[in-house]
């Protein structure tokens, strides 16, 4: 309801000054036409006051969150570039999607699918990256080599510490490369004095093992020794060769070594 | 105006809905916050294919704060502090978040001539791979329970409804 304008009281006349107002007034209708509406008001006031308090919890929620990204074990650092040298992604690259069909499988991830056009699309960005890629067999004739046991051939795993305790390739070390301070004081040595370093993620269209190369030769790995196993572990285990689960020569092998 | 009525006279019913959305909202905020907090690279690498930015320090700017930002909205729902407020702020998430999904759901269906709404993957939500379409579907309840928030201030069962609360 507009709130009714009240007169002075020495200007009403003596006959109507108890006799309310009403809105048929004319009187009325004049000055109630020229005052802005209070409910439009009350309302934009509370938009306002809306608004202000969105962006104080914005300012408060930004400042905590960035805080605790600080002190999370995991949190990631704002200014480090993780990824070198990339492009913008295009969509068919996209390793993730799959049709309803495959995904209906028992917790097959949709990267397991390792197409021969993307193996060879990250052999050539590995080339233009001065890293080199390598195949399967080769990758198992280097593990069957007297040299692997001597560590003069390597094995990194380049994933996360999830992944890498489900399985990896036996007597492989983890460089989890987001985290180089946790893992590069026990990869740096080895693979510094290793003859062949063999980098290898989940495989497919997985960057993790490219980048973790190109951080190793970073830090002074010759890229001249440092290999990309493009199947990753994907292809490794669906060959059906051995793999440790825990820790590295936790001694807990799955698989079979024909 | 609904803001003139005072607590008492509010039937129980429509108070409990709102408690309702707002655990639903919060909840869901703080579980996939908690989910995309703990694993930050996987969310980051999702980001980063998303193309958003080229600039990686924006990059990794959002993909640092906005998983505690979402936590921390999700709490303040779940207590019911400033609760109008958290909720424009979870629409003006929620919305450009399924914008790009969509985006990149339609890019994916153009190119890869999968029906829509079978096209899956991990849209960096917290919740792992899905269905977009399903996803989608959820974004837009969200929404709509953050927009009965926003439009509705509940005045029970809250802490503290309004942030500058009027004396």
């Amino acid at each position: 309801m507009a709130r009714l304008p009240t007169m002075p009281r020495c200007a009403q006349h003596p006959s109507t000054s108890e006799k309310p107002l009403s809105l048929g007034d004319p009187a009325v209708r004049v000055d109630a036409l020229a005052m802005p509406d209070p409910n439009a008001f009350t309302m934009s006031r509370s938009w306002k006051r809306i608004l202000l308090e969105s962006l104080a919890i914005a300012a408060i929620g930004l400042v905590l969150a960035l805080l605790a990204n600080g002190v999370s074990p995991r949190g990631l650092s704002l200014t480090r570039d993780y990824f070198p040298g990339k492009t913008k992604p295009t969509v068919v690259r996209r390793p993730e999607v799959t049709a309803p069909e495959t995904a209906k499988g028992p917790a097959t991830p949709a990267s397991a699918t390792i197409t021969s056009s993307a193996s060879e699309e990250l052999s050539a960005r590995l080339r233009e990256k001065g890293l080199q890629g390598i195949g399967g067999t080769e990758v198992r004739q280097l593990f069957d080599d007297p040299q692997y046991a001597q560590e003069l051939i390597v094995f990194v795993d380049a994933r996360d510490d999830h992944h890498y305790q489900e399985g990896h390739v036996p007597g492989a070390y983890q460089f989890d490369r987001y985290y180089p301070a946790k893992h590069l004081p026990a990869v740096l040595p080895v693979c510094l004095s290793a003859l062949k370093v063999v980098v290898y993620c989940t495989g497919g269209n997985c960057e993790d093992s490219e980048f973790a190369a190109l951080a190793l030769k970073e830090v002074g790995v010759p890229p001249e020794r440092l290999f990309v196993y493009t199947g990753g572990i994907t292809e490794w285990s669906a060959r059906g060769w051995p793999l440790e689960s825990g820790g590295r020569k936790s001694g807990l092998i799955q698989g079979f070594k024909p | 105006m609904n803001d003139a009525i005072p607590p008492s006279s509010r039937p129980v019913f429509r108070e409990l809905s709102l408690l309702v959305a707002r655990c639903l909202l919060g909840g869901v905020m703080v579980v996939l916050g908690l989910s995309k907090a703990l694993h930050p690279v996987d969310f980051l690498k999702i980001l980063q294919q998303y193309g958003m930015t080229e600039n990686h320090v924006v990059l990794n700017g959002i993909a640092a704060a906005l998983p505690w930002f979402e936590i921390f909205c999700g709490l303040l729902l779940l207590g019911g502090i400033a609760v109008r407020g958290t909720a424009l702020l979870s629409i003006a998430m929620l919305v450009p978040f399924s914008a790009i999904v969509l985006h990149r759901a339609l890019a994916l269906h153009e190119s890869m001539a999968i029906p829509f709404c079978a096209i899956r993957f991990n849209c960096g939500c917290g919740a792992g791979e899905v269905i977009i379409c399903h996803k989608l579907l959820e974004n837009g309840f969200l929404i709509l329970i953050s927009g009965l928030l926003l439009t509705t201030t509940p005045r029970r069962w809250c802490l503290r409804p309004e942030m500058f609360q009027r004396e």
